[in-house]
């Protein structure tokens, strides 16, 4: 369930910046390279990210990947 | 149609001697009316807060026949506000009951006397205000009557104005509104406050000629089926000018003339304009200039203030202005310093950004504001009122794509049916 959460944040920025959707996330995924995402994409996902789950996941420094993401989370895939 | 022209009759007769009328308190005074509460007036306390505007009005008119300090507190200040402003809260304790001596300068036999007593107000006569930031603590500021009354007209030219009064009458354009009103013995109508609906019937049924408000009050009572022919000149301060509404207006208000007002309370009003560009009058020369785009004012036009933070002879506005001309200055107003939105070490102009979102077809209004955010520093958000179902968040951004750099262009909209504002009417930043 979190999961579709995380993928839904994650196409909702894609989608706002005009690009195509993704069917799904896999924890190697990197946000840089493989998403493309920008600082402001960046700045956006943990905006939404602590909206839904009440976490800053870059509090302590940026993370790389969506495996990242999910360890911050606590969400196992 | 007889009972319509007796009411008219009856209202022009009694609209010379009309001081005050407000729909929302239910209250309407003549200038007779006000002659008898300054006579009849037993005690005095000069830290006033009230919700009644006339209360205000009172006030200020009893302190300076008085030859006394009104210190005016915002009446949504709370206990610990007032405490930490001024020291202690309980203010009845500071009421007193005047003396033999300054109930008779209270007794004034006409209204032409009551103005003539007040345009020779004792010099240590003052007003105090608090200023209205959006963040931190407000800061006093007094005002003498020659500071507070700077831009009123006096003439017979303005006998027969109506003043639509469109601000909080502890703000310090309310206040000036209400001496300009008051000078040239006119009418004043309440339209703070008031619905959309009901100010149009107000400003229809007693055929208010002058309106001073923001560009933020204009926008929410602005309708494009509705004309106000009465009005005939509109007075815009407090926020950057917003040429749109002010095109709108046009249309809504075909008979009237601009002003455009730069003012604070900290000055009162200073320049004045027919556009977003300020000339500098020669009697200012030597009293304004601009560094590092900013604002600055020598402290001789200053009300006074221990609060104010001065370098050597200079207040810093905190106001950044563009140089259009250097000889005489002319000046155009760009942002509040302390509202350009630091993200990622780019600054944004939530104004310019506002301006932008407000241009597309179907937005009735919009407040771009700062998210902290830990990546960036800050995340620009805006919140949109629109007036159909065409706007919508994808067709916002495709439309600022084309006119917005990327960081400007806010990362979360949402859309809602009114904006939250200050208690001045101005839209909240933070």
């Amino acid at each position: 369930m979190s999961m579709n959460i995380l993928l839904n944040i994650v196409n909702t920025i894609l989608s706002n910046k005009g690009w195509v959707s993704i069917e799904r996330l896999s924890g190697s995924m990197k946000l840089r390279e493989d998403l493309n995402f920008d600082s402001l994409d960046l700045a956006e996902l943990t905006v939404r990210i602590e909206a839904q789950f009440g976490i800053d996941i870059f509090e302590d420094g940026l993370v790389d990947t969506i495996g990242g993401i999910l360890d911050k989370l606590c969400i196992h895939e | 149609m007889i009972r319509l022209v007796v009411y008219w009759i009856n209202y022009a007769f009694m609209s010379k001697s009309l001081f005050y009328i407000d729909s929302i308190e239910n209250r309407t005074k003549s200038y007779d009316d006000l002659l008898n509460d300054v006579n009849s007036t037993k005690s005095y306390n000069s830290y006033f807060r009230s919700n009644s505007y006339y209360s205000v009005f009172l006030n200020i008119i009893v302190s300076i026949l008085l030859e006394k300090e009104i210190i005016i507190l915002d009446n949504d200040f709370s206990e610990k506000e007032i405490e930490i402003l001024i020291g202690f809260n309980d203010l009845e304790t500071k009421q007193e009951n005047l003396t033999i001596e300054e109930i008779d300068k209270l007794q004034v036999n006409s209204i032409e006397e009551l103005l003539k007593k007040i345009n020779n107000v004792d010099y240590n006569w003052k007003i105090s205000l608090f200023t209205s930031g959006t963040t931190g603590l407000p800061k006093k500021v007094s005002h003498t009557f020659e500071t507070i009354t700077r831009f009123v007209k006096r003439s017979t030219a303005h006998l027969s104005d109506v003043w639509g009064f469109a601000y909080n009458p502890t703000h310090i354009a309310g206040i000036q509104v209400f001496f300009q009103a008051l000078l040239n013995q006119n009418l004043i109508i309440r339209l703070f406050g008031l619905s959309q609906t009901l100010f149009f019937e107000q400003v229809e049924k007693f055929q208010v000629s002058h309106i001073s408000a923001t560009p933020t009050f204009f926008r929410l009572i602005y309708s494009d089926n509705l004309v106000l022919p009465s009005v005939k000149h509109i007075t815009i301060g407090g926020e950057k000018l917003d040429k749109k509404i002010v095109e709108k207006l046009k249309l809504m208000m075909p008979d009237a003339s601009f002003t455009n007002v730069y003012a604070s309370t900290e000055a009162g009003s200073l320049f004045a304009s027919k556009d977003d560009a300020f000339i500098i009058k020669e009697e200012f020369k030597n009293m304004v200039k601009v560094e590092k785009f900013e604002l600055l004012i020598n402290k001789c036009l200053l009300a006074q203030s221990d609060d104010l933070k001065l370098a050597g002879e200079w207040y810093h506005t905190g106001d950044i202005v563009e140089i259009m001309e250097t000889e005489p200055l002319k000046i155009r107003f760009i942002s509040r310093k302390n509202e350009m939105i630091n993200v990622g070490g780019y600054k944004v102009n939530p104004a310019e950004v506002e301006d932008a979102i407000r241009s597309i077809s179907g937005v009735s209004d919009v407040r771009v504001y700062a998210k902290p955010n830990s990546v960036l520093g800050n995340l620009i958000c805006c919140e949109i009122v629109s007036v159909n179902d065409e706007v919508t968040e994808k067709r916002v951004r495709l439309y600022l794509t084309e006119v917005l750099q990327d960081f400007k262009i806010p990362r979360l909209i949402h859309f809602v049916d009114r904006l939250d504002l200050t208690r001045t009417g101005k839209v909240i930043r933070n």
